[in-house]
């Protein structure tokens, strides 16, 4: 993984706004995915993605996971 | 579409009726085009009215100059509201602006700059399902966004459940004008010129007959109350600004 695209991904994003954000179907908590730049929902089976900084809570822009 | 069979899952699209799950599409194609353009549009459709609008929200609101306020934005994208809160409030004012328009928060972000530092945070979610924990913010404001949300009582529920006890629910909206003469050249206004000026100015005039006609169909200010209510919140009042053109909704989480 190229860390300067990992960097760009997350450019901006307050650590303290990741640990408040919850998944908006289950509500609850979520794992960040430094690498990939993303938030697992396990319950939701969900990576929702975080795009220049700004986390994508949507469930129809969110990768599925499977199993 | 079959209206028969689909009714209760219709809304509203401007004066079409449209698929719930559709609704959220065509709004968001609305504000995709428009984004760039919108605070010089809401400038020219409000007559510069809608910064009087946000600057009286803040002040109802208050924010603490000293003590810790977290606050939540929701249809905030261009940060119009945000800022203003940010400037009325002190160092340990927060705002989250949670858009469900991507195009918004880049808008508001660029405007945003590093003047507030890590004061401001930017969310593309929905509000009907926000991303946020129980009672996580001491109020929530919506200008302009409510009547675009096509369920709005689970938007206002949701509302509720992120507030803290003792948090407040503010809502800044167009009311449907019922002076019959005033009707008609707001109307006159409404369906011709505003569109004509979206078209001028962002090259497109269908966004905004779509703006006008929402205006028409959101309820009127004592049905909204009543909305509000059915949410939970209590001491629900409202108050007209500029002849009653816009109204401001709050509520409180006791």
């Amino acid at each position: 993984m190229n860390s300067e695209i990992t960097f760009e991904r997350n450019r901006g994003i307050d650590p303290k706004l990741l640990e408040l954000i919850v998944c908006p179907l289950t509500k609850a908590t979520l794992e960040y995915d430094a690498v990939r730049g993303e938030l697992i929902s396990r319950a939701a089976k969900l990576a929702y993605p975080i795009r220049d900084g700004i986390p994508i809570m949507l469930v129809d822009e969110a990768r599925k996971l499977e199993g | 579409m079959n209206i028969e069979t689909q009714q209760t899952q219709n809304t509203h699209f401007g004066f079409s009726t449209v698929e719930l799950g559709e609704k959220q599409a065509l709004v968001n194609n609305v504000f995709h085009k428009v984004a760039m353009r919108y605070d010089v549009m809401n400038d020219l459709m409000s007559f510069g009215l809608h910064r009087i609008w946000k600057n009286t929200l803040v002040s109802m609101l208050r924010p603490s100059k000293t003590r810790e306020f977290k606050h939540l934005d929701v249809a905030g994208g261009t940060g119009d509201v945000a800022f203003r809160i940010l400037d009325a409030g002190g160092s340990k004012t927060h705002v989250s602006i949670l858009d469900v328009n991507g195009d918004m928060l880049n808008v508001g972000r660029e405007r945003a700059g590093s003047k507030y530092g890590n004061r401001i945070d930017f969310i593309e979610a929905n509000a009907e399902s926000l991303p946020l924990p129980d009672n996580s913010y001491d109020a929530y404001t919506i200008a302009f966004g409510i009547r675009n949300v096509p369920r709005i009582d689970t938007a206002l529920e949701e509302a509720y459940r992120v507030i803290k006890r003792g948090g407040q629910l503010m809502v800044l909206e167009f009311t449907p004008v019922d002076t019959p003469v005033l009707d008609k050249i707001y109307d006159a206004f409404s369906f011709t010129a505003i569109p004509a000026m979206g078209k001028m100015i962002t090259g497109d005039g269908e966004p905004y007959r779509y703006l006008v006609e929402s205006i028409r169909r959101f309820p009127r200010p004592e049905a909204f109350a009543r909305m509000i209510g059915t949410a939970g919140f209590k001491c629900v009042n409202y108050r007209a600004l500029s002849g009653g053109i816009v109204n401001i909704h709050s509520g409180w989480k006791l």
